[in-house]
């Protein structure tokens, strides 16, 4: 079994990256880390980066997980060629891009781009937003998923997520102790769905509504709270369509052994218990 | 709402309780319908006023009286010798104050009134023995109400009311934004709140929700049903109180309210700057009340 231990980075394609430093760091509020000829590396915690932008095809879209070492790193390599998923293995520029040691990359069932690193880089410096967001950091994706119910299996049964609620047949599924880092999203195509960072209280969630709304950003889903993981939300869109949450309170599964997945309708009222609607 | 703390100065304040407050209406039953659909108080069926609505244990806190020329604001007085001493103190200050009559108390569902006039002309009534329910409230959907907060009046002649408020009724200055005064009278942080404006009335009157969950569900509630939000979903930075200011019937304004401070008893009043975000500390903007624009506002 491939063990996650965390989440590490996504990685965006952009046709513009002066656009996407402005979102960045003037809405979102992320800071640069470093800005390398055509990339630009945007940290929100003490890591050196969890968000890559790079000249390139918007559809280029990949999520890093983090595993154990290097021997994980090639055990999990061997497991996925087995099951005919085929393995890249990151070239020492590529690992120097990624800001980690060693890295595998392949696609998931739906064909998602996953990269598993190890020894992903972290910072000395502290980390000082360029706005006052209150993110505390990069916390969870959204995955597109052409069919929940396979992707489901391969994330538990392959990589060791397991299921934490269930909204209708769309697992949100975690890797450690919080509720979900892995949010599956119905849709036709592969892709990420959205990018989640964590704020400091409720008061940042209303606060960069009524800012992100001030500024024309597309806000897209809430201020809202979602019934499963109890975590208060606010989605908006950012550059080349990607969408951004915000969030506070997502419950952490304290008993690991006893959790067990709870089932929710797919209707409106499982996604927001406050009642706002889904607008994208 | 019993208080184990005890204020320096007055010794004790003779407040006891915001008990209701009464809405002059027009048309009361689009009143009525606003009362119980949107904002979810429970309908009392009585013989006496027939739009009068609970919101938890009291026996009422909100009646639509449709003879009433004003609104007016309920305030229960601690007994009969502070009513007394207050209706002196009135006098010699020059405020307009008569005893209501037997019906006039049985309108409002307590055993002695005083009807009260501030300088501005809005209408206070200091009340005794206000009437509670045996039974327990039971609302008409589930708004998680948890009682009668609060109420923001207007003022056009700020020192004269606070003297009425402060001097005479015991009432504390808890913090203050420009001019707007709040009022503290038990724990909380405020119970009245006096704005500035050019008018007498009422700026709101705010029930209090159960939690967070509760104040934005209520307003989504509001806005799908078209009802037009004022000012909010918003936080404010004086009192910590989150907030939905709702256009109720009538050009009255209703509020949610949650998350509303104690004070500490050694609390001194603070300034805080005339602008949006000592109102709002999230960044809501208010439309149409000039009283909660600092950029219109005195």
């Amino acid at each position: 079994m491939i063990e996650l231990k965390d989440l590490s980075y996504v990685r965006f394609g952009t046709s513009n990256l002066e656009d996407a430093e402005s979102f960045a760091t003037k809405c979102l509020g992320l800071q640069v880390g470093e800005q390398s000829g055509k990339a630009l590396y945007l940290r929100s915690d003490d890591r050196a980066h969890t968000l890559c932008y790079f000249e390139g095809d918007p559809t280029e879209q990949t999520v890093g997980f983090e595993v154990e070492d290097e021997a994980r790193l090639n055990a999990a390599a061997a497991t996925l060629d087995q099951l005919g998923h085929p393995v890249h293995a990151g070239t020492p520029s590529e690992c120097g891009l990624r800001k980690v040691k060693a890295f595998i990359g392949f696609k998931d069932p739906t064909g998602n781009h996953i990269e598993l690193v190890v020894r992903p880089e972290r910072s000395g410096k502290r980390y000082f937003a360029s706005r006052d967001a209150g993110i505390t950091g990069f916390s969870h994706v959204g995955l597109f998923t052409t069919d929940p119910a396979r992707d489901e299996l391969f994330w538990t049964q392959v990589c060791n997520a397991r299921v934490s609620d269930r909204i209708g047949d769309v697992a949100l599924m975690r890797v450690n102790a919080i509720h979900h880092t892995i949010a599956l999203a119905p849709g036709p195509r592969s892709g990420v769905h959205h990018v989640n960072h964590q704020v400091e209280s409720n008061d940042d969630v209303l606060r960069s509504y009524y800012h992100l709304s001030g500024q024309r950003v597309p806000i897209v889903f809430g201020p809202g709270r979602h019934p499963t993981s109890g975590a208060r939300f606010l989605y908006f869109r950012g550059p080349d369509g990607m969408v951004f949450e915000y969030s506070i309170g997502v419950d952490e599964i304290e008993d690991e052994e006893t959790h067990r997945p709870r089932q929710f309708g797919f209707e409106p009222s499982s996604f927001c218990m406050w009642g706002s609607k889904r607008n994208w | 709402m019993t208080s184990t703390t005890h204020w320096s100065t007055p010794s004790r304040c003779p407040l006891i309780q915001l008990c209701y407050i009464r809405l002059a209406v027009q048309l009361p039953q689009q009143a009525a319908a606003f009362a119980t659909d949107i904002l979810g108080l429970q309908h009392v069926p009585n013989d006496l006023e027939p739009f009068l609505y609970r919101s938890d244990g009291r026996y009422y806190t909100l009646c639509f009286a449709t003879g009433a020329e004003k609104p007016s604001i309920g305030i229960e007085i601690a007994d009969t010798q502070e009513l007394d001493r207050i209706a002196d103190a009135l006098g010699k200050d020059g405020f307009r104050a008569r005893e209501a009559t037997e019906d006039q108390c049985a309108q409002r569902f307590v055993r002695r009134a005083l009807i009260v006039e501030d300088a501005t002309g809005n209408e206070i009534d200091l009340v005794l023995r206000p009437a509670l329910s045996g039974r327990r409230y039971f609302p008409s959907r589930d708004a998680g109400i948890t009682g009668l907060q609060g109420v923001g009046l207007r003022s056009r002649a700020m020192k004269d009311d606070l003297k009425l408020w402060t001097t005479i009724l015991g009432a504390r200055i808890t913090d203050r934004v420009g001019e707007i005064t709040y009022l503290g009278i038990d724990r909380m942080h405020h119970r009245v709140v006096l704005y500035p404006s050019d008018r007498a009335g009422l700026v709101y009157v705010s029930y209090g929700v159960e939690s967070l969950d509760a104040l934005m569900q209520n307003n989504y509630f509001a806005e799908e049903r078209q009802i037009n939000i004022l000012h909010g979903p918003g936080r404010e930075p004086v009192s910590g109180q989150m907030f939905v200011r709702l256009a109720g019937p009538e050009s009255y304004v209703f509020s949610y309210g949650y998350g509303l401070a104690e004070v500490e008893p050694d609390h001194r009043p603070r300034q805080f700057t005339l602008e949006a975000s000592s109102l709002c500390e999230w960044g809501s903007q208010c439309v149409d009340i000039a009283e909660l624009q600092p950029a219109l506002a005195g």
